[in-house]
C-alpha cells in the first residue's frame, strides 16, 4: 500500500514536468510558427523584387507587380518621430512628477488616472480623433501653427480644409503611448536608490539639480527602454493611424500633410487580395519589414534591461 | 537663478502631470457627453439584425465582445501559466529558456495589425474547414495569441512573490515537486495569476485590429445550435463559434468606414459601452490586488 502511494506521486512528479515542459514547447513553436508564417509568406514578393529594391522602391502597382516600401518605411518613422517629440517630454516630466514631486497621496490618485489611459481601446482614441480634434485641428490648431512657423517650409499647412494628417495622427498616438513611459520610467526612477537623492540634496544641490544630475543618469537605462518601447507601441498601432492619416501613398512634406504608414497600408488592403497569392505576399512582405523593426527593438530594450 | 531654474523645471513636471489627467478627462469626458443620450436601455438591448436598416442596436456587439473576452483568455491561461512555472520552478538558465523568454518578448511587442494578418490568412482563409472561416472561433483563436505573453508574465512575476520559505518548507516535509507546486506554490500565487488573466481579458476586448481581421461582423446575437454544413468538418456548423460575430470595437469602426449610414452618435455610444466594459474589467483587477496586499 506504502509503496504503490509512493509509486503514484513519483509518477505525478513525472508527469508534471512533462506538462510544464510540453506547455512551454508548445507555447516556443506556436510563436515560432507565427513569425516563420509571416517571413514564409512575405517570400516571394520579396524575392521577385530584390530586397534591396522591394525596401527602396518607391511606387506600389498591383497591376505592373511592382512592390516597393520606401514611402511606407518613411511615413511610419516620420508618424513614430513626431509621436515621440510630442510625448517623451511630457511623460518624463509626469514620470519625475510621480517619482520626486508628487506626495503618496497624489499619486495614489494620479496614476489610476494614468492606467486609465491604457484601458481606452485604440479605435475609440480614433474615433475621438476624427469626430472631435478634427474640428479642431482644421480650425484652431493648425491655422495657429501655420500663422506663426508657417515660413519654415515642415510647419506651412498646403491643405487648410482638412484637419487630419499626420500632426492629428501623432497627437492622438501620443497620448496613447504616454501611459508606457511613464509607467517604465517612473518605476526605473523609483529604483534609484533614496540616499543617492541624499547625498546629492547634502552637497546643497536642490530638488530639480538632484533629478537632473543623478536620478535622471542613474535611471537613463530604464527611461530609454521604456522610449523603445513606446516607439514599438506607436510603430504597431493601426485603428487609430488609419482614421487619422489620410492614407495617400506619398511622404507628407510638412507636419500637416497625409502620409501612408505600414499598418494602415495593411489593414485597407488585406480584405481585397486575400485569393490573390502574389499581391497577398507583398502585404505580408510590409508586416515582415514592421516585424523586423519590431524584433530589434525588442533586442535592443532587452540588452538595456539586462546591463542595469 | 539656479532657484528660478529649479522652480521652472518642478513646475514643467507639474504641467506635465497636469496635461496628462486633463487629457483622460478629455477623452472620456466628450465621448462620454456624446454617448449618454445615445444610450437608452433599449439601444444597448437589441441586436442590430432586429432594427431596420443600419446600426439602431448593439446587444449582438456587446454580447460577441463578451464572448471572445472570456473564451481568449481561456484558451491562452493553461498554456501560459504551463509555461510561466516551467520557466520559473524548472528550466535552468539554458539556451532554449533565453530563447523562449525573448520569444515572448516578441510576441507581447507584436504589431497587433500583423497578428490579425496571421489570423486572416492562417486562420481564417487556410483552416477554414475547421474553424468557418471568419468566425468566432478564428478570432478567439487569434486573440489568444495576442493575451499569452501577458497572462505568462503576470505569473511569472506572481510565482516569484511566493516565499522561497513557503516552498522550501514543503520540501522539507518531503512533498514533491509536484506537490509543492499544485499545493504550495501555485495557490499563494493564485490572486496574481487572476490579475494577469482579467487583465487579459481586457486586452482582448479593446483590441480592435484583430478582431475586424479575424471576426468580420454579424448583426445577429450570437446564438447556440448546430446545422449541417458541408463544407465544414464533420459535416456540422456549430454556432456561434464556426459563424461570424460582431463585437463593440467593429461596432465603433463602422462610424468611420460608412459615415452616411451609421451616425457618430451611434459609435460613440459603442465607444462608451466599450470603455465602461474595459474599465470594469480593470477595476475588478485592482480590486483583487488590493485583496492580496491586505490578506
Amino acid at each position: 500500500m506504502e509503496l504503490t502511494n509512493n509509486k503514484k506521486r513519483v509518477i505525478f512528479t513525472k508527469f508534471g514536468f512533462i506538462f510544464f515542459l510540453v506547455c512551454m514547447i508548445l507555447t516556443g513553436i506556436i510563436i515560432i510558427y507565427f513569425l516563420g508564417f509571416i517571413f514564409y509568406k512575405a517570400y516571394p514578393a520579396v524575392a521577385s523584387q530584390g530586397l534591396i529594391n522591394f525596401i527602396t522602391g518607391s511606387q506600389w502597382n498591383y497591376g505592373e507587380n511592382i512592390y516597393g516600401i520606401r514611402v511606407f518605411i518613411v511615413d511610419t518613422t516620420l508618424l513614430t518621430l513626431l509621436t515621440l517629440v510630442l510625448s517623451v517630454p511630457v511623460s518624463i516630466f509626469t514620470a519625475i512628477f510621480l517619482s520626486e514631486f508628487a506626495s503618496k497621496k497624489l499619486v495614489s490618485v494620479v496614476r489610476p488616472m494614468i492606467e486609465l489611459l491604457v484601458g481606452i481601446p485604440s479605435v475609440v482614441y480614433g474615433i475621438f480623433g476624427i469626430f472631435i480634434l478634427e474640428n479642431l485641428f482644421q480650425n484652431q490648431v493648425n491655422p495657429l501653427i501655420d500663422s506663426y512657423l508657417g515660413f519654415i517650409p515642415i510647419f506651412h499647412d498646403s491643405n487648410p480644409s482638412c484637419g487630419d494628417g499626420l500632426l492629428l495622427a501623432s497627437t492622438v498616438l501620443a497620448v496613447m503611448v504616454l501611459p508606457t513611459i511613464i509607467s517604465i520610467s517612473e518605476d526605473s526612477m523609483r529604483a534609484v536608490p533614496y540616499e543617492y537623492r541624499e547625498a546629492s540634496f547634502s552637497l546643497g544641490a536642490n530638488s530639480w539639480e538632484t533629478v537632473r544630475h543623478v536620478v535622471l543618469p542613474a535611471a537613463s537605462k530604464g527611461i530609454l527602454s521604456a522610449v523603445i518601447l513606446g516607439m514599438m507601441r506607436a510603430m504597431g498601432e493601426t485603428m487609430a493611424v488609419v482614421m487619422l492619416i489620410g492614407n495617400v501613398n506619398v511622404i507628407p512634406g510638412s507636419i500637416f500633410g497625409y502620409g501612408y504608414p505600414m499598418t494602415s497600408k495593411i489593414l485597407n488592403d488585406v480584405g481585397f487580395y486575400m485569393s490573390e497569392p502574389d499581391k497577398l505576399s507583398a502585404l505580408f512582405g510590409i508586416a515582415a519589414a514592421l516585424f523586423t523593426a519590431e524584433i530589434l527593438s525588442v533586442a535592443l530594450a532587452r540588452k538595456l534591461g539586462a546591463k542595469k | 537663478m539656479r532657484r528660478f531654474k529649479g522652480k521652472l523645471f518642478v513646475g514643467l513636471s507639474y504641467i506635465s502631470a497636469l496635461i496628462v489627467v486633463l487629457s483622460l478627462f478629455g477623452i472620456i469626458g466628450t465621448i462620454g457627453y456624446n454617448a449618454i443620450p445615445y444610450m437608452t436601455l433599449d439601444f444597448l438591448l437589441t441586436p442590430e439584425s432586429e432594427v431596420p436598416g443600419f446600426g439602431g442596436g448593439i446587444a449582438n456587439a456587446i454580447a460577441g465582445t463578451i464572448l471572445l473576452a472570456i473564451f481568449s483568455p481561456a484558451i491562452a491561461a493553461p498554456m501560459a501559466i504551463g509555461t510561466a512555472i516551467y520557466l520559473k520552478k524548472y528550466a535552468r538558465d539554458s539556451f532554449l529558456v533565453r530563447s523562449v523568454s525573448f520569444l515572448l518578448d516578441v510576441l507581447s511587442g507584436t504589431p497587433s495589425i500583423v497578428l490579425g494578418m496571421f489570423g486572416l490568412v492562417f486562420l481564417a482563409l487556410y483552416m477554414r474547414y475547421f474553424t468557418g472561416g471568419m468566425s468566432l472561433l478564428s478570432a478567439t483563436i487569434a486573440l489568444a495569441i495576442l493575451v499569452l505573453p501577458v497572462i505568462e508574465r503576470a505569473t511569472e512575476n506572481a510565482l516569484d512573490s511566493v516565499p522561497a520559505e513557503l516552498e522550501e518548507a514543503s520540501y522539507a516535509m518531503g512533498a514533491t515537486k509536484w506537490e509543492t507546486i499544485t499545493k504550495i506554490t501555485v495557490p499563494c500565487a493564485l490572486s496574481g495569476i487572476l490579475t494577469g488573466i482579467l487583465l487579459s481579458t481586457g486586452r482582448a476586448a479593446e483590441e480592435s485590429a484583430v478582431v475586424i481581421l479575424t471576426a468580420s461582423y454579424s448583426q445577429f446575437f450570437p446564438d447556440l445550435r448546430v446545422l449541417p454544413n458541408k463544407d465544414l468538418i464533420f459535416g456540422l456548423e456549430i454556432y456561434p463559434f464556426q459563424e461570424r460575430i460582431g463585437a463593440l470595437p467593429i461596432t465603433v469602426y463602422h462610424g468611420f468606414e460608412f459615415p452616411h449610414l451609421v451616425s457618430p452618435s451611434e459609435s460613440y455610444a459603442a465607444s462608451f459601452t466599450l470603455i465602461l466594459i474595459v474599465m470594469l474589467i480593470n477595476l475588478g483587477t485592482r480590486l483583487l490586488l488590493r485583496r492580496r496586499k491586505i490578506g
